[in-house]
């Protein structure tokens, strides 16, 4: 064989850009989160952990923990659960579940930030179509939910604007953008699935759709879960675009829609405390690398499966 | 009454029609086989047999009963697979165990965990029975493992072990041997026919391979294009096929079809030699067919080839022979020693064997010719 | 026999009923993810009277209206009345540079998907077909970096521009995205299952290896490329994180989702008929292409799903 130094050529400007983009990044978090840093400033004072303490004790970073959390627990089972759901659905409806297919992906397609600009209308508390809707139901027997009966007598609520309700809304919307992505790969998993598998489970006498769906399906997909949960993750930790749009001061209603990415852009790039929002990435870096990384040791242990 | 009874099934698949009414009745305990080559519709058969895809007419009965209507999870039946269609997640233990488990255990004592707590007695009692066929199957070492640590031979042995765990009507096989290599196909095929022997059970065999057929089957059903052309004995179906089909699709190498003709007279030619005589009457036009090893090299035989091709087995010597009257060359079974010193290029001389002569009309139906074994052979 | 007409019966009506049960769930669900689809064009069709009021169906009557805007600039009521669609579209364009934006938006997705194929494909290949030493390393390494969001250390990398004084430049919108972890994770998956044999024969005939890459490898990875381009272009096209990030105020290099979020800031921000054209504008090209080829789409938009 004869020596070749192609390959130096080849890898060298990927690896110098991914040590340059992401790497040094990285490095350079670490660094300027024990700092005092901001941009413009000449020096920069180690400060030790404080940057770490004010996260992890302050109420502004609770809060912050909280909307996150809130947002990632509600968005995660909901979209991986309507994600599976109608990827079994349109899976049984053979042909004619193609156009569903492309109406559940419309949103994954389409700008977030357009779209966050269009339900904010839809929510807007009094030309908004989802009050207007919700005002038309009052007098029939919906008014028996007394939630609802209350909405009709006083008003219903101001949605994005309602600290009780702003977190739960933006959530509805990333479940509304993100379970057809979901689904696309639950339905890329569905089909590759051998029929053979079916037939068997029928051979074995597995009469009702729970059977089959217990004994073939679900642990067929498992892979396919695994991804999608992790995937679904990562993907609403850096929910990003709808807050900005809705609240570009403050993070909403008392504070309760103040995400992690949010969080970073307000203290990093608005208020230039770099130091804080450094320390906030790396806590965010760690975050989605341990999700990944029990995603790698559940992928791992299935390899055998063949 | 036969156990198993297949009449008038019809299915198309599209504007295809896959089964052209087929027919086909099974005894109990028998091994029947349907070859037939890939598209003749013998796996359909099978799977509306099993009750994994329903006929557009027809009726399958089990056991004197119709279950046309009823479910595959109902009927009674195990199958195994081409792709053996083990759960990849399962143990193969665990495998074995599911169609036990789906028919015996209510939903409580299928729970993990909890399953084997709320119904111990029945557990314990798949568990045995589990054990036991592994024993049978000699893979009781493997009980652990996952379908993708094991090897094709051992993955088929599985399969044929979920469905041997429960007594079902019959077994249903699917081309079980095609994802094996020759050697182990060869070995399975004696391995299976013991396997029948012991079970004592009715086995439907689905294979392209003739020679599965005819080495395994107590009777084999030769599909064409959606129909049975021919049920038998293997025996009867290589001796006495009923068209010309038949006598093609079975055989290994393909017997020799040469144009003949019988003449007013009564005599018989082939290849302007007369091979016998029979009641005069119309002449007609013949295909004449003849098995490799009813031809053999002789050395005033009437009739004469260039060897264009030596096919050696050792046991026995093929030789295609080129004929001055035919576009296809005729191959004839040799004995190694007779024919140690006839190369590629040589003219040899060959006769047949007039016993075994099969006429089949032009339409490729078998035909009699009266009295032909009767007359006089001649030489 | 007659029972068994009637099982076939029942069976057919049970799985008509589960079927029709199937579609109107799933119609619902459509009826949810169309609504805003629905509201941003009705919205975008009509007068912002009937916007307020919430009359005139999904296009509105059409009727032409008087233009505020355009009376304060002191010319005739008469000159003044305009079209709704007419006025939505025609504002959306005025108000700010939206060809502009959408050209930025092209530019912008095209180098980055242009540039990180460049990079990509070479140390692609030279992980899939080339032994050399330290080859597991960078391996690893791809691994490690397919980790990090990019988003999420966009803190230190506005730092990084910001010293070398690229805010605010086309540069500062595509250089974090040159390189594709993804993408060289993707391509050597590809090129794993690319047979030797293939790149042995082009060795035989002559070929540089650099010649390999482009004139071998790079054909036959044309499906996967087409996969990955839209993968790339959806997300560039989409992304608003970023752009926001590094464009502060210089509207020449706005991307159309920084249009569209700067018109919302606006005073304007009220004046929902043009706002929604803008969205709809910014919104339709990706929808489009999707449409046409919905089947690559789903596929590079799955890609991320390859393992």
């Amino acid at each position: 064989m004869i020596k070749s130094h192609a390959h130096i050529w080849f890898i060298g400007p990927a690896l110098v850009l991914m040590t340059v983009i992401l790497l040094i990044p990285i490095l350079i978090a670490m660094g300027l989160s024990v700092t005092d840093y901001s941009l413009g400033n000449m020096g920069a004072e180690f400060v030790g952990f404080e940057n770490y303490e004010k996260i992890f004790t302050r109420s502004a970073y609770e809060k912050m923990f909280g909307a996150t959390f809130r947002y990632v627990f509600v968005v995660v089972p909901l979209t991986v659960g309507l994600g599976l759901g109608s990827a079994l659905l349109i899976h049984s409806l053979g042909r004619f579940g193609d156009i569903y297919k492309t109406i559940y992906f419309l949103p994954v397609m389409a700008a977030l930030i357009a779209m966050a600009i269009v339900w904010e209308f839809a929510f807007h508390p009094t030309i908004g179509v989802i009050n207007s809707t919700l005002e038309r139901g009052c007098g029939t027997w919906l008014e028996l939910w007394t939630w609802y009966a209350k909405g009709c007598e006083r008003s219903f609520p101001l949605w994005l604007q309602d600290r009780d309700y702003a977190i739960w809304t933006v959530s509805f919307i990333g479940v509304w953008q993100g379970f057809g992505f979901n689904m696309v790969l639950y339905l890329a998993g569905l089909t590759s699935i051998p029929r053979s598998l079916y037939d068997a489970a029928e051979m074995d006498g597995a009469k009702r759709g729970w059977d089959r769906f217990r004994l073939v399906t679900w642990p067929l997909l498992g892979p396919t879960t695994v991804f999608v949960v992790t995937i679904s993750f990562i993907r609403s930790f850096q929910v990003f675009d709808m807050v900005e749009a809705f609240y570009p001061q403050g993070g909403g209603p008392s504070k309760s829609v103040f995400v992690m990415m949010f969080a970073i852009y307000e203290k990093g790039i608005q208020q230039n405390l770099m130091g804080i929002g450094a320390a906030i990435t790396v806590v965010f870096l760690a975050f989605v690398m341990v999700l990944t990384l029990i995603q790698r040791w559940l992928v791992e242990r299935r390899t055998h499966y063949a | 009454m036969s156990q198993i009874s297949l009449s008038g099934i019809h299915k198309s698949f599209g504007s295809t029609e896959v089964l052209k009414g087929v027919s086909l009745d099974i005894e109990a305990g028998e091994f029947v086989t349907l070859v037939g080559p890939s598209g003749c519709g013998k796996s359909t058969l099978l799977r509306i047999l099993a009750g994994l895809d329903s006929a557009d007419t027809g009726d399958v009965r089990i056991q004197a009963q119709s279950v046309t209507q009823t479910r595959a999870a109902d009927r009674n039946l195990a199958m195994v697979f081409q792709s053996y269609a083990l759960y990849p997640h399962l143990s193969v233990a665990e495998n074995m165990m599911t169609p036990l488990k789906m028919r015996e255990l209510g939903w409580a004592g299928r729970l993990p965990i909890v399953g084997p707590l709320v119904a111990r007695r029945a557990c314990r009692d798949i568990h045995a029975r589990v054990e036991a066929v592994a024993e049978t199957l000699k893979i009781t070492p493997l009980l652990a493992r996952k379908p993708g640590q094991l090897s094709g031979g051992q993955r088929q042995r599985v399969a044929l072990g979920r469905a041997m765990v429960r007594d079902p009507v019959a077994f249903l096989m699917d081309e079980p041997l095609s994802n094996l290599d020759a050697a182990l196909r060869v070995h399975m095929r004696a391995e299976l026919s013991e396997l029948h022997r012991r079970l004592n059970a009715t086995f439907v065999y689905v294979t392209h391979d003739q020679a599965e057929a005819l080495t395994m089957s107590d009777r084999m059903a030769v599909m064409m294009q959606g129909e049975i052309l021919q049920v038998g004995p293997p025996d009867e179906i290589y001796h006495n096929p009923a068209s010309l089909a038949v006598a093609r699709f079975i055989g290994s190498p393909a017997i020799n079809v040469l144009p003949g003709e019988k003449l007013a007279d009564g005599r018989v030619v082939l290849l302007g030699q007369r091979l016998f005589n029979v009641q005069s009457g119309q002449p007609r036009a013949l295909f004449i067919g003849l098995r490799p090893e009813h031809l053999h090299l002789a050395a005033e035989g009437r009739f004469e080839g260039m060897i264009s091709h030596r096919e050696n087995l050792g046991s026995d010597l093929f030789l295609h022979l080129t004929l001055k009257e035919m576009d296809n060359p005729v191959v004839i079974r040799a004995h190694p020693d007779q024919a140690r010193n006839v190369a590629r290029g040589h003219n040899v001389r060959f006769d047949l064997d007039p016993a075994k002569v099969l006429f089949f009309e032009a339409d490729g139906q078998r035909v009699t010719l009266d009295g032909a074994r009767q007359l006089e052979v001649a030489q | 026999m007659t029972e068994a007409v009637a099982d076939t019966k029942a069976l057919a009506l049970r799985f008509s009923t589960k079927t029709a049960l199937t579609h109107a769930v799933l119609i619902l669900g459509a009826l949810i993810v169309l609504l805003p689809f629905y509201t941003m064009l009705s919205l975008s069709l009509k007068a912002p009277a009937e916007i307020m009021q919430q009359t005139g169906g999904f296009i509105g009557t059409q009727a032409p209206f008087r233009d505020d805007y355009c009376i304060k600039l002191g010319k005739e009521v008469a000159d003044c009345m305009v079209n709704p669609i007419a006025y939505n579209y025609s504002t959306a364009f005025e108000k700010a540079p939206l060809l502009r934006y959408l050209l930025n938006g092209v530019v912008v997705t095209v180098s980055i998907f242009f540039i990180q194929v460049v990079v990509a494909l070479p140390c692609a290949y030279a992980l899939a077909k080339l032994r050399f030493w330290g080859r597991e390393f960078v391996f690893t390494l791809v691994l490690f970096c397919l980790l990090i969001p990019v988003h999420a250390i966009a803190l230190p990398l506005y730092i990084m521009l910001a010293k070398v004084g690229l805010t605010n430049t086309y540069a500062a919108l595509i250089i974090p995205w040159t390189i594709s972890v993804f993408g060289i994770f993707l391509m050597r998956q590809f090129f794993m299952t690319v047979p030797d044999d293939l790149i042995d024969a082009a060795r035989m005939d002559g070929m540089s290896e650099y010649a390999i890459i482009w004139r071998v490898m790079l054909p036959t990875a044309i499906p996967a490329l087409m996969a990955f381009g839209i993968f790339s272009v959806v997300a560039h096209w989409n992304d608003y994180f970023w752009p926001r990030i590094v464009i502060t105020g210089n509207r020449d290099l706005f991307t159309p989702p920084l249009g569209l979020r700067e018109f919302k800031g606006d005073a304007d921000g009220d004046n929902f008929g043009p706002m929604m054209a803008t969205a709809c504008i910014i919104v339709t090209p990706l929808i489009v292409c999707f449409l046409l080829a919905q089947r690559r789409f789903i596929e590079g938009i799955t890609l991320s799903g390859m393992k």
